[in-house]
C-alpha cells in the first residue's frame, strides 16, 4: 500500500500518504495499547502462565523428567500449567517499577527471558483457529542446555484449551496478558512476505505476532496481517527513499529488519545483544527458511506478489522455534563455527574412516552427530559444508520428531552450499542422541544410502564408537577447573582431556570435588575457535555460572565481545580486555585462532593473562580429541 | 523520488524540527513542519522525512512507550532523533558512506541537537511557549529559521557542512572545559567573584569567568553553566570576537571565519514565505523581531571593556544600546547578560530581570561601578592567569590522547586537537565505535536504573596496534588511545593506572 501511494508522492496535493497510513494503522495500535497497559492483575499473569510460555524456567524444573522420557505430553502439559505460577509472580515483581532495595536482584531476574517461543497451541491460536493440522510444539531446555522438541497435535490443542480457556472475543480493551507477554518477552521475531502478508501464520512466530495483536486488541488473522503491513510499510517506505532500513533504536528496544528479496524479517528485542548478532539471527531464520523451500520460492513471489508462503511451511514450526531458541544458548550461533564430542583420536578416525568410505560411493556429504556436536564428517571431493549450514541441518534434523522415529528421507537445501537447489538427506537415528545424516544430490538414492547407514552402523558397533559417544556425553567436555596448573607436568598418564581419570568412584562423586568455584585464577568459562577449522570448543559451565539465567548472561557478554571485536569498520582487533560488574573477559585473536574467557570480576590482569595462555596450550594439547582435524578433503 | 538528491551539496544533512500536535488532518501536513534544512528541497521530501520519522515515533511508542525512536539506522543514512520538548521532535539525517570522513557516532550528534535546543531555550524560550503565543507557527518558524541557520553556519566549512565525526571522538560537546589554577590564583578569583557581587548590588546575580575558552570560575547551576560558557566560546571569547582567528577549542570550527552567515541564508525571505504563504498577513522577517544571538560579528568590545551586541536592538524595538537577556536553565528566570573583557579575561554577570526596575539607568550604572570598583582587580586576576597559564597545549600528557568527561560536573578536558590530530583515521574510527558501545551501554544501564553505578572497563588493541581503552566509575569516563605503546595488556593499563593517579586523583585506579 506505502509503495503505491508514494509513486506519486510528487504531487503536492497528496504529499504524505504513506506516512499518514501508517499513523492510522498506528495509531488504532497505539490508543488500545495505551489502556491496555494500564492495568495489571495478577489473575491475568496467572493466566498468562497457563499458556506456558515459560519453558526455560519450567523446564529447569523439569528436564530430568523430560531426559527420562517418562512424561507423558499430558503430564507435560500438567507441568507447565503448574509451575509457573510460582515463575509469574517473579515475573509480576519483576514488571513492577523497579525497587530500589532489591535492584541488582531485579536487574538479574529481568536478565531472565522467555524468547523460547511458545506454543501455538498455548496461545490459544491454534485452537481457536481449529487448525489441527498444523504441527505445533514445546520447547524444552534440559540439563546441557540443549534442545528436546516436544511435538503434538490437535489432542493436546484441545487439552490446552480446556486447561487454560481462551476466549477469542473476549480480548478487547482492558484484556491484556496478550500485552504482558509480549513485554514480558525480551525478543519477538516476524517473517513476513515483501506484500506485507505473514509468512508464519501458523507457526510459532505467528503466534507470537497473534499474541501481540491480542495485545493491541486485534483478535483475528485479518487485523494480524495490520501489523505485517506497518512492518513492510516501514520497509517499502525506506526502501522508495532510496534507502534500505537497518535497525531503529528506542530505549531498551532494537527492532532490526532484514530484507532478503521478497521476504522481509523482522526482529524486536530488548536483550542487550547487539545489531550484528541479532542481523546474524535473522539470516540464520532465513537460512532456516530457505533450507526447507530453496531460494526458488522467490520465484513464487514474481509470478504473484500476493503468493502465500505458509503453507508450504507447514509443520514446521518447530523447526523455527528451536532455532529461535538457540540463539539463546548455542554459541555456533555467532561464532560461525561448529564443535565437536571430545572423542580419543582413535576412534574419531574410526568413524571418519567408514564415512569416507560411503563418501566414495556418491555420498555428497556424510555427517554423524550427537545431538548438535560434531563426531565426524566427509565430504565428496570438493564439497565443503559451511558451519551454519551444519547449524541449520543439525537443528532442523533435532527439531523434527519425524526423524528420530524412524529413517527419514527428506530433500533439503544448504543455503551456503548452493541455495537454488535441493538434496537429499537420508537422516537415521543410531541412539537417542547420535544420529546419521547422508546429503546426495541423487532424488532416488534412499536404498543405497540406507545400505550405506548399514555399513556405517555396522563398523560403529563393532569399532565401539557408539559406547564412546555415550562415555564422552556423560563426561563432558573441557572442564575449567581441570586446567592444567603446571605446564611441565602436562606429561604422564592422561586420558580423558589431558586429565587423569580418577580411577574409582561414581562419575558424580568427580564432579563434585573439581566443581568448586570455577578454574584457577578465578578463570568460570572459555571458547576457544580455530579459524582454520572452522571449530570452537568451549569448556563446560563452572559453578559460577550454573544456572540458565547465568549461563544465557554470560552468552550474551560473549556476543557482544565477539561483535565488538570483529567490528566492520576497523576490525578485527587483536586483543580485548573487558571488565563490568558481572565479568572480567579476555579477548585474543590471531590468525590461528580465537579465546574468548571469561573470568570473576575480581580477578588479577596479569593473572588472567597467564591463564589464558595456558588455555591455549591446553587446547593444543588436546586437539586431536576435541576437533576434527583434517583427515577429510572436507573443507579445502 | 522520495529523497530526490537534486542538489548534491544539500544531500548530506537534513535537519527538521515538527510538533506532533500539529496538522494532523489531511492536507494541513504541512503545518506540522516547524524547520526544515535544507529549506529547498520539495515538501513532498520533507514531508516523508517527517512522515518516516512520525511513524516510527508512534510505532516505537507500542512496545517500548518510554522512550520512543532514537535512531534509524538504514544502509545509506542514519537518522538521529531527540525529543526536544514534549511533542517536539528534532531529526537530523545524515548521510552515510558519502565520503570516508562520513563516520558518525550518534550520540555525538544528538549532543548537537540538545546544544542547539538548550541555546534557543536560553535565548528565546521554549518552542511550545512561542507556539502558544502564536499558533500559526509564524512566530516560531522565523525565530529557528535564524536561529538554527545561525548556529550551522558555524559547522561551514567551504561549502559544505562539517558536522562532529570520528575524528571528534576524544570530544565532549555540552561540557565545560576548566582551566586548572593555583591556590594562590584561585583565592584571587574567589575574591574577585565576591567583588562583582557586591558591585552588582543583587544577591540573585550570578557570575561566569572565563580565561580564553576556558571556564574559571561560575556561580550558576551546571546546565546554565555549560549553555553560557559554550555560548561565550563561540560568540564571547577573545577568539571568537578577533574574527579569523582559527580556535583549538572544539566549539569553533576551521579557520574559515563565516563572518555573516551569507552561505547559509540563500534566499531567506523566500524560504520562510512558502512556509505561510497561505497566511497573507505576516511574511518574512520585518513583521517579528527576530533574535540572532549566534548571529557571527555581533558582538564587539567596547571602549569601556564591555561587550556590546545588537542582537537584541530589535526585539524592544527602538532602544540604542538595549542589553541581552537570557532564560535561566535552572530557575526559568530571565536574566540581563553582560560581559566584560580585559584581554584573556571574560567576565559575564547575570542580574534578574525581575531586579532591575529601569534597565536603561541601572545597568549602565552597575556597569560604571564595576569599571570604577573592579577593573583593577581584573587586570590583577588577568596577569595571575596568563602567568600560570600554559599555553593551548598546557592539557597535552606526552604519549596519551585522551578524554575526560565528569558526567556530574558537566565537565569534560581533553588533549588539545592538535595532538589529536596526529592519531591515524584507524584508530579514531576504532574510539569513535568504541565510545558508541559505551554509549549504548550507559543508555541501557539508565534505563535499567543503575545510572552512574555503571563500573566498565574496555582496553582494545586495535589492528593498527593502537590501545583503544575506555574506564567508566561513578559518573566519570575516561578514553584513551595510545599509539605508540608496548603491545602487552599490562603495559597499556599501567599507563591508565599512572595517567588516573597523575591526573585523576586516582578516579580509575584499582587499589
Amino acid at each position: 500500500m506505502l509503495s503505491d501511494s508514494n509513486s506519486s508522492s510528487d504531487d503536492d496535493q497528496n504529499p504524505k500518504p504513506d506516512a499518514t497510513s501508517i499513523d492510522q494503522s498506528l495509531d488504532a495500535i497505539e490508543n488500545q495499547l495505551a489502556s491496555i497497559s494500564m492495568s495489571q492483575s495478577v489473575s491475568e499473569f496467572e493466566s498468562e502462565s497457563e499458556h506456558g510460555i515459560h519453558e526455560e524456567e519450567t523446564t529447569e524444573l523439569n528436564h530430568q523428567d523430560f531426559r527420562n522420557g517418562s512424561l507423558s505430553e499430558i503430564d507435560q502439559l500438567s507441568l507447565h500449567n503448574s509451575v509457573p505460577e510460582e515463575v509469574s509472580r517473579s515475573e509480576k515483581d519483576v514488571d513492577e517499577p523497579k525497587a530500589s532495595s532489591s535492584r541488582l536482584w531485579t536487574n538479574a531476574v529481568e536478565e531472565e527471558e522467555v524468547e523460547a517461543p511458545s506454543s501455538p497451541s498455548s496461545s490459544g491460536y491454534a485452537g481457536e483457529r481449529g487448525s489441527s493440522s498444523s504441527a505445533s510444539g514445546i520447547l524444552e531446555v534440559n540439563n546441557d542446555g540443549e534442545i528436546d522438541a516436544v511435538r503434538n497435535d490437535g489432542e493436546f490443542d484441545e487439552v490446552s484449551d480446556s486447561q487454560a480457556p481462551w476466549v477469542p472475543g473476549k480480548r478487547h480493551g482492558d484484556e491484556d496478558d496478550a500485552s504482558i507477554s509480549w513485554r514480558k518477552r525480551k525478543k519477538h521475531f516476524f517473517v513476513l512476505s515483501h506484500s506485507g502478508k505473514p509468512i508464519y501464520s501458523r507457526s510459532v512466530i505467528a503466534a507470537q505476532l497473534f499474541l501481540f495483536h491480542c495485545s493491541i486488541g486485534y483478535g483475528d488473522e485479518h487485523k494480524l496481517a495490520g501489523f505485517s503491513a506497518t512492518l513492510q510499510a516501514i520497509i517499502s517506505f525506506v526502501e522508495n527513499g532510496g534507502d534500505r532500513v537497518k535497525l531503529v533504536r528506542a530505549g531498551k528496544h532494537q527492532v532490526i529488519f532484514l530484507v532478503k528479496g521478497p521476504i522481509y524479517l523482522v526482529c524486536i528485542s530488548c536483550t542487550e545483544e547487539p545489531y550484528e548478532s541479532l542481523r546474524g539471527q535473522l539470516e540464520l531464520l532465513y537460512g532456516q527458511m530457505i533450507l526447507i523451500l530453496t531460494k526458488s520460492v522467490n520465484r513464487c513471489f514474481e509470478k504473484n506478489p500476493k503468493f502465500d508462503m505458509t503453507p508450504l511451511l507447514g509443520g514446521t514450526d518447530v523447526v523455527f522455534s528451536s532455532l529461535i531458541h538457540s540463539f539463546g544458548w548455542n554459541p555456533a550461533t555467532f561464532l560461525h563455527a561448529y564443535t565437536c564430542l571430545p572423542l580419543a583420536y582413535a576412534t574419531r578416525q574410526a568413524a571418519g574412516a567408514i564415512l569416507q568410505d560411503v563418501a566414495d560411493s556418491g555420498v555428497l556429504f556424510a555427517i554423524l552427530m550427537c545431538r548438535h556436536k560434531v563426531i565426524s564428517l566427509v565430504g565428496a571431493q570438493k564439497a565443503s559444508l559451511h558451519p551454519d549450514d551444519m547449524l541449520l541441518l543439525s537443528n532442523f534434523v533435532m527439531s523434527s520428531e519425524s526423524f528420530r522415529t524412524s529413517e527419514s528421507f527428506s530433500p533439503i537445501c544448504l543455503p551456503r552450499y548452493n541455495p537454488m537447489a535441493f538434496l537429499y538427506a537420508y537422516v537415521h537415528y543410531l541412539d537417542v542422541e547420535t544420529y546419521l545424516i547422508l546429503l546426495t544430490t541423487s532424488s532416488d538414492a534412499f536404498y543405497h544410502l540406507k545400505d550405506c547407514r548399514i555399513r556405517i552402523e555396522t563398523v560403529l558397533l563393532k569399532s565401539n564408537v557408539l559406547v564412546e559417544v555415550q562415555r564422552s556425553v556423560v563426561e563432558g567436555g573441557m572442564h575449567v577447573e581441570d586446567l592444567p596448573v603446571d605446564p611441565a607436568s602436562r606429561s604422564g598418564t592422561v586420558s580423558h582431556l589431558g586429565q587423569p581419570r580418577i580411577p574409582t568412584g561414581p562419575p558424580e562423586r568427580f564432579k563434585e570435588v573439581f566443581h568448586g568455584i570455577g578454574g584457577p585464577a578465578g578463570l568460570w568459562h572459555f571458547i576457544y575457535r580455530s579459524i582454520y577449522l572452522d571449530q570452537y570448543v568451549a569448556s563446560e559451565f563452572s559453578s559460577p555460572i550454573s544456572s540458565l539465567q547465568q549461563q544465557k548472561r554470560l552468552y550474551r557478554a560473549y556476543q557482544k565481545l565477539y561483535t565488538s571485536m570483529h567490528d566492520k569498520g576497523v576490525g578485527p582487533h587483536k586483543t580485548q580486555f573487558r571488565r563490568d560488574e558481572n565479568y572480567v573477559m579476555l579477548c585474543w585473536v590471531t590468525q590461528d585462532f580465537e579465546l574468548y574467557a571469561t573470568f570473576d570480576p575480581l580477578a588479577d590482569k596479569a593473572l588472567a593473562i597467564k591463564i589464558c595462555n595456558r588455555v591455549c596450550q591446553w587446547v593444543k594439547d588436546v586437539e586431536n580429541e576435541i576437533f576434527l582435524l583434517g583427515a577429510s578433503p572436507f573443507s579445502w | 523520488m522520495g529523497m530526490p538528491s537534486a542538489n548534491a551539496t544539500s544531500e548530506t544533512l537534513k535537519l527538521c524540527i515538527f510538533d506532533l500536535r500539529r496538522g494532523q488532518n489531511e492536507g494541513q501536513e504541512l503545518d506540522k513542519i516547524l524547520f526544515f534544512y535544507p529549506a529547498d528541497l520539495p515538501f513532498s521530501t520533507q514531508l516523508s522525512v517527517i512522515g518516516l520519522s512520525e511513524g516510527l515515533i508512534t510505532f516505537t511508542r507500542i512496545f517500548s512507550p518510554e522512550a520512543a525512536c532514537e535512531v534509524i539506522e538504514a544502509e545509506g543514512h542514519s537518522h538521529v532523533f531527540y525529543e526536544a520538548e514534549p511533542d517536539i521532535w528534532m531529526v537530523m539525517v545524515v548521510e552515510k558512506n558519502k565520503d570516508s570522513e562520513a563516520i558518525w557516532r550518534i550520540d555525538g550528534l544528538r549532543s548537537l541537537l540538545k546544544e542547539l535546543h538548550s541555546f534557543f531555550l536560553m535565548f528565546t524560550g521554549s518552542i511550545r511557549a512561542l507556539l502558544d503565543k502564536e499558533p500559526s507557527g509564524g512566530l516560531i518558524r522565523t525565530h529557528l529559521y535564524y536561529f538554527i541557520m545561525d548556529y550551522l553556519s558555524d559547522f561551514l566549512s567551504g561549502k559544505k557542512l562539517q558536522l562532529p565525526n570520528f575524528r571528534d571522538s576524544l570530544k565532549e560537546r555540552g561540557t565545560v572545559h576548566m582551566l586548572t589554577i593555583g591556590r594562590e590564583a584561585a583565592l584571587e578569583v574567589q575574591s574577585l567573584v565576591k567583588v562583582l557581587e557586591l558591585c552588582v548590588g543583587s544577591s540573585q546575580c550570578s557570575s561566569l569567568i572565563m580565561y580564553q575558552d576556558l571556564l574559571v570560575s561560575s556561580t550558576l547551576s551546571p546546565e546554565d553553566t555549560v549553555n553560557i560558557f559554550n555560548y561565550a566560546v563561540l560568540r564571547l571569547s577573545p577568539r571568537a570576537l578577533s574574527s579569523g582567528a582559527s580556535s583549538w577549542s572544539y566549539l569553533r570550527k576551521g579557520n574559515t571565519a563565516p563572518g555573516a552567515s551569507g552561505p547559509m541564508l540563500p534566499n531567506s525571505s523566500s524560504v520562510l514565505e512558502v512556509y505561510y504563504g497561505s497566511q497573507e498577513n505576516s511574511v518574512g522577517g520585518h513583521s517579528y523581531n527576530v533574535l540572532r544571538p549566534l548571529k557571527h560579528g555581533h558582538w564587539s568590545r567596547g571602549n569601556d571593556g564591555f561587550l556590546v551586541t545588537d542582537s537584541w536592538e530589535a526585539e524592544a524595538g527602538s532602544l540604542v544600546h538595549t542589553c541581552p537577556t537570557i532564560w535561566l536553565h535552572k530557575t526559568d528566570e530571565r536574566m540581563y547578560l553582560c560581559a566584560y573583557q580585559h584581554r584573556s579575561l571574560t567576565i559575564i554577570f547575570l542580574i534578574p530581570v525581575a531586579s532591575v526596575l529601569n534597565a536603561d539607568q541601572e545597568i549602565p550604572f552597575v556597569k560604571q561601578q564595576i569599571i570604577e570598583n573592579v577593573a583593577l582587580k581584573i587586570i590583577k586576576v588577568e596577569e595571575k592567569l596568563s602567568r600560570g597559564w600554559g599555553g593551548e597545549n598546557a592539557y597535552h600528557v606526552s604519549g596519551y590522547r585522551y578524554l575526560l568527561v565528569d558526567d556530574d560536573r558537566c565537565i569534560s578536558r581533553a588533549s588539545p586537537p592538535g595532538k589529536v590530530t596526529t592519531l591515524t583515521k584507524e584508530s579514531l574510527v576504532a574510539l569513535s565505535r568504541l565510545r558508541e558501545e559505551v554509549d549504548l551501554e550507559k543508555s541501557r544501564a539508565k534505563w535499567d536504573g543503575l545510572g552512574h553505578e555503571k563500573d566498565l572497563e574496555v582496553c582494545i588493541r586495535a589492528k593498527n596496534n593502537a590501545w583503544v581503552i575506555a574506564r567508566l566509575t561513578r559518573g566519570k569516563e575516561l578514553y584513551m588511545v595510545l599509539e605508540k605503546a608496548n603491545e602487552t595488556l599490562l603495559y597499556a593499563s599501567d599507563a591508565v593506572e599512572k595517567f588516573s593517579d597523575r591526573y585523576c586523583n586516582g578516579a580509575f585506579s584499582f587499589d
